[in-house]
């Protein structure tokens, strides 16, 4: 088999790939944004149940995560009286990820928000900045660049984890690396696999070079 | 008058650490505190801007009475925009340049249009000496530097008192003087200024008023010769002679 036709077999899946990481990566870091939000909060109540939920889908395998979306979902839905199965294979793909991703993401936030030094908050007060101020300016900036390397690994992680849809049916490239794989009766399976994990390196070497270019726009800030 | 704070007093879980203060400032003073560490002369600066929060006592701030367990969140901004802290590791803003540091407050704290702003921070680090440095972030200016930022950014914003928490402490020997000599002039501009210190040089040349305080109260207070020269508390007269021991 041609060196091309491998090429051109497992790209046509790439698109999928993309789609499933850019807006898994969104919609994980707007979800997790927001229970890191609601897990700091001093109110028991919210922050018990942003505990609750980061726990329940922390425990979750991903694999799993996108079988209950897939599966699960439409039941949610049926009980309000909408029927989603019509839906598209990727809504599901994105909304398994989004969720299982967001509590990892979640905890980054947390976590480096809590390590930013006090004395810069309260710097920002003793120079008359409202607290809404404070945060924009001087906290969320921070916090940002300190949960930078752990949202690198988190991402690259993501990377992998698109390969789970094969579960729900989707073609990403894995999926139809396999595919073409098993057509051949798996006579050029060595050859496919190794032209799959070159074009995985690549994303991530993508993503990496990404982060590096956003750390060094900020090489002097200290954090 | 331009400050005045009775009876404050703040505890820590069971650890009584301000045992009902008084304190009076007067426009142009300079208060030096000076006493042992953990006495509580930082937690009573951090009470002052709300920092921490007194469990009672009250204080008035040019014509403004604040209790000052309750204060009001209007109260707090207010005072925090009339006064200035200088801290013992400086905490200029990791993520701003010098420049902003200094500017920072001018824009979110006083609402100035940040053209202007930019304008009298640059007149403010070149009053310190450090106009060269604008664009430098913090981790890329020594300890000396950061902290002479640090008194440009209480300074720019013009406030009623200046506080300074151990302005000298964390910094190494040799670049304590270049600190010391930007609050000295600071003091012969006639700012208004509380500092708690373990410079005595700086309370004995600079000070107005020394005040040594001990275990969570001041203990004795008068000009520098009264405390240095003629302590009259033994406790004073202990702490004096335990640090003359370290010449």
């Amino acid at each position: 088999m041609k060196l091309s036709r491998i090429i051109t077999t497992l790209l046509s899946g790439l698109p999928v790939t993309l789609t499933l990481l850019v807006f898994s990566f969104v919609f994980a870091s707007a979800i997790g944004l927001g229970v890191a939000w609601l897990a700091l909060r001093k109110n028991n109540f919210w922050s018990g149940a942003a505990r609750l939920y980061l726990g329940l889908i922390r425990g979750t395998p991903p694999l799993l995560m996108l079988l209950l979306t897939y599966y699960g979902l439409p039941k949610l839905f049926m009980l309000i009286g909408v029927d989603i199965n019509d839906w598209a294979k990727m809504i599901f793909g994105i909304t398994g990820l989004s969720v299982g991703w967001s509590a990892y993401l979640s905890e980054a936030f947390r976590s480096a928000y809590l390590s930013v030094d006090k004395g810069q908050y309260e710097a920002a007060l003793v120079v008359g900045m409202d607290s809404k101020d404070a945060f924009w300016q001087i906290i969320m900036p921070q916090t940002a660049l300190i949960a930078l390397p752990n949202i690198e690994n988190l991402v690259i992680g993501l990377v992998k984890a698109t390969s789970l849809v094969y579960v729900i049916g989707l073609i990403d490239m894995y999926n139809a690396a396999t595919d073409l794989s098993n057509q051949n009766q798996g006579v050029y399976k060595l050859g496919i696999f190794v032209v799959l994990a070159l074009v995985y390196w690549l994303i991530v070497l993508t993503i990496e070079w990404i982060f590096r270019s956003i750390r060094n726009d900020y090489e002097y800030v200290t954090v | 008058m331009l400050l005045e704070l009775r009876d404050i007093e703040k505890t820590f879980k069971d650890n009584q650490v301000l045992k009902g203060i008084d304190l009076t400032v007067e426009q142009g003073e300079v208060v030096a505190i000076i006493g042992p560490s953990g006495s509580g002369k930082t937690t009573l600066l951090r009470n002052i801007n709300f920092l921490e929060t007194a469990n009672s006592g009250s204080m008035t701030f040019r014509d403004q009475n604040i209790d000052m367990a309750r204060p009001s969140k209007e109260q707090i901004l207010w005072t925090r925009r009339h006064m200035a802290m200088v801290f013992q590791n400086y905490n200029l803003f990791k993520n701003k340049t010098a420049l902003e540091n200094i500017s920072e407050g001018l824009v979110f704290g006083q609402n100035m249009a940040k053209k202007e702003a930019d304008s009298l921070a640059e007149i403010a680090l070149d009053q310190v000496g450090l106009l060269d440095k604008k664009d430098f972030y913090p981790s890329q200016l020594s300890g000396g530097q950061q902290q002479r930022i640090g008194i440009a950014r209480a300074t720019v914003l013009n406030p009623d008192i200046i506080l300074f928490d151990e302005p000298t402490s964390a910094l190494d020997p040799e670049l304590v003087g270049t600190v010391l000599r930007d609050m000295k002039q600071l003091a012969e501009q006639g700012q208004t200024m509380i500092v708690v210190t373990h410079q005595m040089s700086f309370a004995r040349d600079v000070a107005d008023r020394v005040m040594f305080f001990a275990d969570g109260e001041i203990l004795e207070q008068g000009d520098a010769d009264e405390i240095f020269d003629h302590p009259k508390n033994d406790r004073t007269k202990q702490f004096l002679s335990a640090i003359a021991e370290d010449y």
